[in-house]
C-alpha cells in the first residue's frame, strides 16, 4: 500500500508530467478506438451496401450454375426449394429470381441489359430496390408488363416514367421472347454497373412471357441474423441435398471478401505502426521522467528500499497514469464512435473510389461496439505499461550511490 | 564496549573514470569502530572520506578488502540483502539532506519504519518521539521545500534514527548549514548517540564536528594517517 500511496503522491507532485502523460495516452487511445470503429464501420457499410442492395446474404442455385450460368442449369422446381427454405430455421425471408440478358429498345436507342422476374412484395424484405426508387412507383403484385428500371439504363435508353420500350430475349425453353414494357418506376442504388443494366418485372408476368413457370436462376435468402449467414447456409445445404446448393455472400461475393481482407490488412498495418510509435513515445517520455528522478531513486535505495519495491512503485505510478489516460481516451474515442455512428462521416469527394469497392454511398457510419472499445483500451493499457518497463528496469539497475549523484 | 562492531580490513577502492585511467581512492584501510562510538572521519577534500562511508554502508562496492558490520560481511552481500541491511541496521544522513520531495517530514521519517513493516500507529509514535528530540514536532506536516536547510537536515537525522539502526553514517551533515544550525544539529546527534546507543560515524572537515568526536580518524590520499580514541 505504501507504494501505491507514494505513486499517487508522485502523480500529484509532478502534475505537469502526469497531465502530459495522461493527455498523450488519452489522445492515442481515442485515435485507436476511433480508427477501429471507422475501419469496422466501413467494412459493415461495404458489406451491407454490396449485399443488401441486391445480391443478398445467401443464394441457392443449381450446383453447376455458378460455373456455367446457362438455361440448362436452372432451378427447375421452385416449389421444392421453397419448401426446403420454409423448413429451415433462422430465415426471415426468401424468394426466387429469374435473371436473363435481353436487348431493350426504345424510340431512338437499343441497349443490352438484364431483365429479372422477381416477387416485388418479397423483395421489400430481401433487397433495397424499393427504397432506391427515384421517380414513378415501385411495382406491386398484380402488375403485368410494368417495368422497374435502373436509372443509368433509363438514361441510356432515353426513357422516363410512362414511356414504353420493347425487349427481345430467350425464354427458359430457348424460345424467342419479346414484348412491350411500360416504365412505371426508376431506381438508383448508386452502384453504377447495376443501375446501368438492371430492369425488373413481376415474376408471374416474367414466367408467362419467358416460359419460366416454377423455374428460377436462383433463390435469394435473408437470414434473421446476417452474422449467422454461414450457419443458415449450412443448414440449408443439409435440407437441399445434392440437387441444389446454398452459398453465403462469402462465396458469391469473393471480390468483396478479398477487398475487405486487403482493407483489413492495411488497416491493421496502420494500427501496428501507430502502436510502435505510441510504444516508443511513451518509452522515451518515461525514460526522461524516470532519469530526472534518479536522485530520488538513489535515496530510496540508500534507505533500504529493494529494487523490486522501486519497480513496484514506478510501475504502479505508470499503471495509474495509463489507466487514467486510457479511460479518458476510451471515453473520447467511444463518444466519437457513437456520434459518427449516428451521424455518418460523408466523404463526397471519394464517391468514385467508393464505387470501386462496391459502396453505393459515400457516407461512413462508424461501428459502436463496447466490447471492441474495451479490447482496444485494454491493449493500450498493456502497451503503455510495457513501454515503461525498460526505462524503469534500467534506472533500477544503477548503483544507489551513482543514482544519488546522477545529474 | 564491543571491539568487533565494525571492522574494516585492507579496504581499497579504485575508480576508472575512463578506459586505461585508474584513480586509487582508498588504499588498504584498516579500521575498527566500537559499538556506540561517536567517530569522525576527517581529512581534506578527495582524501576518501565519502568513499569509505559509502563502502561501509553498502552504497558502493570495495575493489578489495572486507567490511564486517556486527559480524555481517557487508562486502559479500547481494543487492537484495544489502537493501535489507541498510533498511534494518544503517541510517544515512547526507550532506544535501536528500529528503523525498513529495513526502511530508512525517512521511519521510516514517518511510524506513514502513519498509521495516511497522504498523501505522507504531510509526506515528516513533516519529513523534524522534521529532520531539530533534525539536521538529511542529514541522511534521510540511513538505521538504517548506523547510529551511537546518530543519531539513534535522528531518533527515530523524529519518536515519527512526528505524532504530545500529549505525548512522553521516556524510558532511553540517556542510550546508550555518554555524548555529550546525552546532544545534551536532548537540542533538550527540544526545541521540548517548540516549539511543547508536554508533555514529561522520565524515567532515568542520572543526566543530571534529571537536565532538570520541574517535578521530584522519584520512589523506586514501590512507589512514591518524586514528585516535579521545575518550
Amino acid at each position: 500500500m505504501i507504494f501505491i500511496h507514494f505513486a499517487l503522491r508522485n502523480i500529484r507532485a509532478y502534475a505537469v508530467r502526469s497531465l502530459v502523460t495522461i493527455l498523450l495516452l488519452s489522445l492515442t487511445t481515442a485515435m485507436l478506438v476511433f480508427a477501429t470503429a471507422f475501419m469496422d464501420g466501413s467494412h459493415d457499410k461495404m458489406l451491407s451496401n454490396a449485399v443488401e442492395i441486391y445480391p443478398g446474404y445467401i443464394q441457392i442455385t443449381h450446383p453447376d450454375f455458378r460455373a456455367k450460368p446457362s438455361l440448362d442449369n436452372l432451378i427447375f422446381d421452385v416449389e421444392a426449394v421453397a419448401r426446403a427454405v420454409a423448413a429451415t430455421p433462422g430465415i426471415a425471408a426468401a424468394a426466387p429470381r429469374f435473371e436473363t440478358f435481353v436487348l431493350f429498345a426504345a424510340d431512338e436507342k437499343a441497349v443490352g441489359g438484364m431483365l429479372s422476374g422477381i416477387d416485388f412484395a418479397a423483395e421489400r424484405r430481401l433487397s433495397r430496390l424499393a427504397s432506391s426508387r427515384t421517380t414513378g412507383r415501385y411495382p406491386e403484385d398484380g402488375d403485368g408488363n410494368q417495368l422497374y428500371l435502373g436509372y443509368e439504363l433509363a438514361r441510356r435508353l432515353q426513357v422516363e416514367v410512362g414511356d414504353e420500350l420493347a425487349f427481345v430475349g430467350t425464354g427458359a425453353d430457348y424460345s424467342f421472347a419479346a414484348d412491350n414494357l411500360e416504365v412505371v418506376g426508376i431506381f438508383r442504388t448508386g452502384l453504377f454497373d447495376f443501375d446501368a443494366t438492371a430492369a425488373f418485372v413481376g415474376k408471374d408476368y416474367f414466367d408467362g412471357v419467358m416460359a419460366a413457370t416454377n423455374y428460377a436462376t436462383h433463390f435469394i435468402v435473408q437470414p434473421e441474423d446476417p452474422h449467422a449467414a454461414d450457419q443458415v447456409t449450412a443448414a440449408l445445404n443439409e435440407r437441399l441435398g445434392r440437387h441444389y446448393v446454398a452459398e453465403s455472400w462469402r462465396t458469391t461475393m469473393e471480390g468483396l471478401v478479398q477487398a475487405m481482407l486487403v482493407d483489413s490488412i492495411f488497416g491493421y498495418l496502420t494500427l501496428a505502426v501507430i502502436f510502435v510509435v505510441i510504444f516508443f513515445v511513451v518509452l522515451i517520455y518515461t525514460w526522461l521522467t524516470v532519469f530526472a528522478r534518479m536522485r530520488e531513486i538513489g535515496v530510496l535505495r540508500a534507505v533500504g528500499t529493494r529494487p523490486g519495491q522501486i519497480l513496484q512503485m514506478l510501475v504502479a505510478e505508470s499503471a495509474l497514469l495509463a489507466l487514467a489516460g486510457v479511460v479518458l481516451g476510451g471515453m473520447i474515442g467511444a463518444g466519437l464512435a457513437w456520434y459518427f455512428h449516428l451521424h455518418p462521416i460523408t466523404l463526397a469527394m471519394s464517391e468514385e473510389v467508393f464505387k470501386q469497392y462496391g459502396l453505393a454511398a459515400s457516407s461512413m457510419p462508424t461501428t459502436f461496439a463496447p466490447l471492441i472499445i474495451l479490447r482496444d483500451m485494454a491493449m493500450m493499457f498493456v502497451l503503455a505499461v510495457l513501454s515503461t518497463l525498460y526505462p524503469i528496469i534500467k534506472a533500477n539497475r544503477v548503483k544507489p550511490i551513482e543514482a544519488i549523484h546522477h545529474v | 564496549m564491543d571491539t568487533s562492531f565494525l571492522e574494516i580490513r585492507r579496504v581499497g577502492k579504485i575508480f576508472s573514470p575512463h578506459q586505461n585511467v585508474e584513480v586509487r581512492a582508498l588504499s588498504d584501510i584498516d579500521l575498527a569502530i566500537r559499538r556506540g562510538e561517536f567517530a569522525v572521519l576527517s581529512g581534506p577534500s578527495g582524501s576518501g572520506k565519502t568513499t569509505l562511508l559509502n563502502i561501509i554502508g553498502g552504497l558502493d562496492s570495495a575493489s578489495s578488502g572486507t567490511v564486517l558490520l556486527d559480524g555481517i560481511q557487508v562486502t559479500d552481500l547481494g543487492e537484495k540483502r544489502l537493501s535489507a541491511l541498510r533498511r534494518d541496521h544503517i541510517g544515512f544522513v547526507f550532506q544535501a539532506y536528500n529528503l523525498i520531495p513529495v513526502l511530508t517530514a512525517r512521511e519521510n521519517i516514517e518511510y524506513v519504519m514502513r519498509l521495516q513493516g511497522h504498523s501505522a500507529a507504531a510509526c506515528d509514535r516513533r516519529s513523534q518521539e524522534v521529532a520531539a528530540k530533534l525539536e521538529i514536532a511542529e514541522l511534521l506536516d510540511k513538505l521538504p521545500n517548506q523547510l529551511s536547510g537546518g530543519q531539513q537536515q534535522r528531518v533527515a537525522v530523524a529519518r536515519a534514527v527512526a528505524g532504530k539502526p545500529k549505525l548512522i553514517l553521516a556524510d558532511e551533515p553540517t556542510a550546508n548549514l550555518d554555524s548555529k544550525s550546525a552546532a544545534n544539529l551536532m548537540d542533538m546527534m550527540q544526545q541521540l548517540n548517548e540516549e539511543e546507543g547508536i554508533t555514529i560515524i561522520f565524515s567532515s572537515h568542520d572543526p566543530l564536528v571534529i571537536s565532538k568526536a570520541k574517535h578521530s580518524i584522519v584520512l589523506r590520499d586514501g590512507k589512514v594517517v591518524a586514528n585516535e580514541h579521545l575518550d
